[in-house]
Parts: C-alpha cells; sequence; structure tokens
C-alpha cells in the first residue's frame, strides 16, 4: 500500500527519556480558528451542542460569542504530547481545566513545557508535563497537565 | 438536563443522584479509521500513528490507534441515531436550576491503546453534585461523574473524571433572582 502524505517528522521522529531535561520547551504548533475550523470542530468531535456552532444560541446564554468545544479543545492539547512523545511514547495521565474561552478568529497556539523527570523500569522513564492553549486575545485560555511514558534508549 | 424552575433542594438531588451508575454499555461500533481522520482534522494532525495503516503495523502498537483523547468517544453511540441508553444521558438527567451547559474540567488515565477494530464499552457513575455561583449564574449545579472504558476482552483501557457546569440564562436568573447577572 502506498502511504498517500508524507508521515509528519515531528510526531515519527521518537524522544527518549534520557534526552530530556526539565525545564524544555515543548514548541506545539498554532491554529487560525477561522469558521471553516469552526466547521471542522463540529465534524471531527460530534458535538452539536449550538453553543459552539450557533452565534444566537451562545448570545441567549450570556456568551460573548460560540467558543469550541471540549472535544476539540483535548484533541489540540493532546497533539502537543503526541507529536513530542514520538511514536513508541505513551500519554498516560491526562488533565486540563477549560478557564477561557477560545473563539472565532482567535490565534491559537499550543504549546508545553517539561517540569518532571523520574525512572519507571529498565526500559521507559516518566515524564511530566504542562502543556497549555492560549490565545492572542487572552493569554492562556486552557492549562493543562500530562504525564507520558517514554522509552530509553538502552 | 431537567431544570426544576422552582424551589430547588440540592442536598436532595445529591442524596438522589450520588452514585447512581449506568449499565456497561458497548460503544455503537468500534474504533474506526474516518472518525480518526476527522478527529485529527480538527487540528491538523498528520501523526501517522493515528492515520496510516501501514505505519501503524509498523508501530509498537502493531496497527493505527485512536488518539487516547478518542477513547470515550469510541465508547459512545454517537447523536446519530438517538438512543436512549447512552451511559452519558446519565448526566442530563440530574435535576438541575437551569438547562444551559459548560464542560469545565477533565481529567483521563490511559492504560492501554484503543486499536482500530477494538469494540469499547463504558460505565459512568454519578461522583459529586454541588452548586457554585459563577459570572453567568450565582446558583449554578455542577456535576462531576467518573467513566471506566474497557475494550472487548474486559480490560480496562481508560478512566476518567469530568466535571459538568449547568447553568440558567441571564433572563432565568433574572426571573428567579430578581437581579441580572453582569
Amino acid at each position: 500500500m502506498t502511504t498517500r502524505s508524507a508521515p509528519n517528522s515531528i510526531a515519527t521522529e521518537q524522544t527518549y527519556w534520557e534526552d530530556v531535561r526539565v525545564g524544555d520547551a515543548i514548541g506545539g504548533y498554532d491554529l487560525s480558528l477561522t469558521w471553516t475550523k469552526m466547521a471542522e470542530q463540529v465534524s471531527g468531535s460530534q458535538d452539536f451542542y449550538p453553543v459552539h456552532h450557533d452565534p444566537e444560541f451562545a448570545a441567549e446564554a450570556g456568551h460573548p460569542a460560540i467558543f469550541y468545544n471540549t472535544g476539540w479543545t483535548q484533541a489540540a492539547l493532546c497533539r502537543v504530547v503526541t507529536d513530542w512523545a514520538g511514536p513508541a511514547g505513551w500519554l498516560r495521565k491526562f488533565r486540563f481545566e477549560m478557564r477561557r474561552m477560545n473563539i472565532p478568529d482567535d490565534q491559537v497556539h499550543a504549546r508545553g513545557k517539561v517540569v518532571g523527570k523520574s525512572d519507571l523500569d529498565d526500559a521507559h522513564g516518566v515524564v511530566d508535563l504542562e502543556v497549555w492553549l492560549e490565545n492572542d486575545r487572552l493569554g492562556v485560555t486552557t492549562p493543562g497537565w500530562a504525564t507520558v511514558r517514554l522509552p530509553k534508549r538502552g | 438536563m431537567v431544570r426544576v424552575a422552582g424551589p430547588y433542594d440540592i442536598e436532595a438531588v445529591r442524596q438522589e443522584w450520588l452514585g447512581r451508575t449506568t449499565e456497561v454499555v458497548r460503544g455503537r461500533y468500534p474504533v474506526e479509521y474516518d472518525s480518526i481522520r476527522r478527529h485529527c482534522h480538527m487540528v491538523e494532525d498528520t501523526n501517522p500513528l493515528f492515520l496510516d495503516p501501514e505505519y501503524g503495523e509498523s508501530s509498537v502498537h502493531g496497527s493505527v490507534i485512536a488518539p487516547p483523547v478518542m477513547t470515550r468517544y469510541f465508547a459512545g453511540a454517537g447523536v446519530w441515531p438517538p438512543t436512549t441508553d447512552n451511559p452519558m444521558n446519565i448526566v442530563r438527567e440530574v435535576p438541575t436550576r437551569g438547562e444551559r451547559m459548560i464542560n469545565l474540567n477533565t481529567e483521563w488515565e490511559y492504560v492501554l491503546p484503543a486499536r482500530v477494530g477494538d469494540h469499547l464499552s463504558q460505565q459512568t457513575e454519578v461522583t459529586d453534585i454541588f452548586e457554585k455561583s459563577i459570572r453567568l449564574d450565582p446558583r449554578s449545579v455542577w456535576i462531576v461523574t467518573e467513566t471506566r472504558i474497557t475494550n472487548q476482552h474486559s480490560e480496562l483501557v481508560a478512566i476518567g473524571t469530568n466535571t459538568l457546569c449547568t447553568h440558567r440564562t441571564p433572563e432565568q436568573v433574572e426571573t428567579e433572582e430578581g437581579e441580572r447577572p453582569q
């Protein structure tokens, strides 16, 4: 079978536990929240609650605009981790708080950093990450925390 | 949500609903490629571990896997066609002051990968209900649930906690509290 697109070089590059240092930054990626992206978040999450796509419904509930849903938010944060961890990394624990909203026309930046590191067994170590979404309007909207199992070079 | 427009007794609701647990309900479909593709499209994720069968076969997982955060999606029934045995319906049955919802905090532990072809099930328990003042509603009702997801071998795939805020519209708050939220 022919691969239809080039592999994502970030996600296919393996991160090894020995090479990680507390304080390392995770570059992440950026997203522009166009109205097409809004349609993609509904399609991808299958979350049809109107507050995420119907401006009138959102205004009626007291919100300034529609806001991006949980499915999109966790996908965006998860990608920061899985891109960085590589194909043999495993997201063990993950939590996030949706404190402020990401809305149409926001420029969103998904980022992370390494905040902890510990040994697990002969073949693996564990790394703690802070990950977050921020936008140009509000700064950090969605802080998150992840624990990732990484292979050792051994 | 089941909106209670009149007097609302949070203690009675807690007594009736805390600990209430759904049956173990199997997801409508197995883990499948196209849902993963749409999920990845949302955030422009091109990770071949999630998208490329050939790459997945050669990986440590031996097949394409779903992004870990999709496990709950595949353990559910989806929105169409409507069904009455979706475990998440338990949240919508809890009596609340308002019908509007904002999902706030989510926490998961992922134990095993969900591979394409796996068939996941879920069971959800209501673990906390409390009141909290927010900008939109001085007496919003928050509902905490815990969900366990297992695969076709009854192995634990993931366990998660979710916190949902329910609130009234500004008009409902004004009518019932005598003051419109700012």
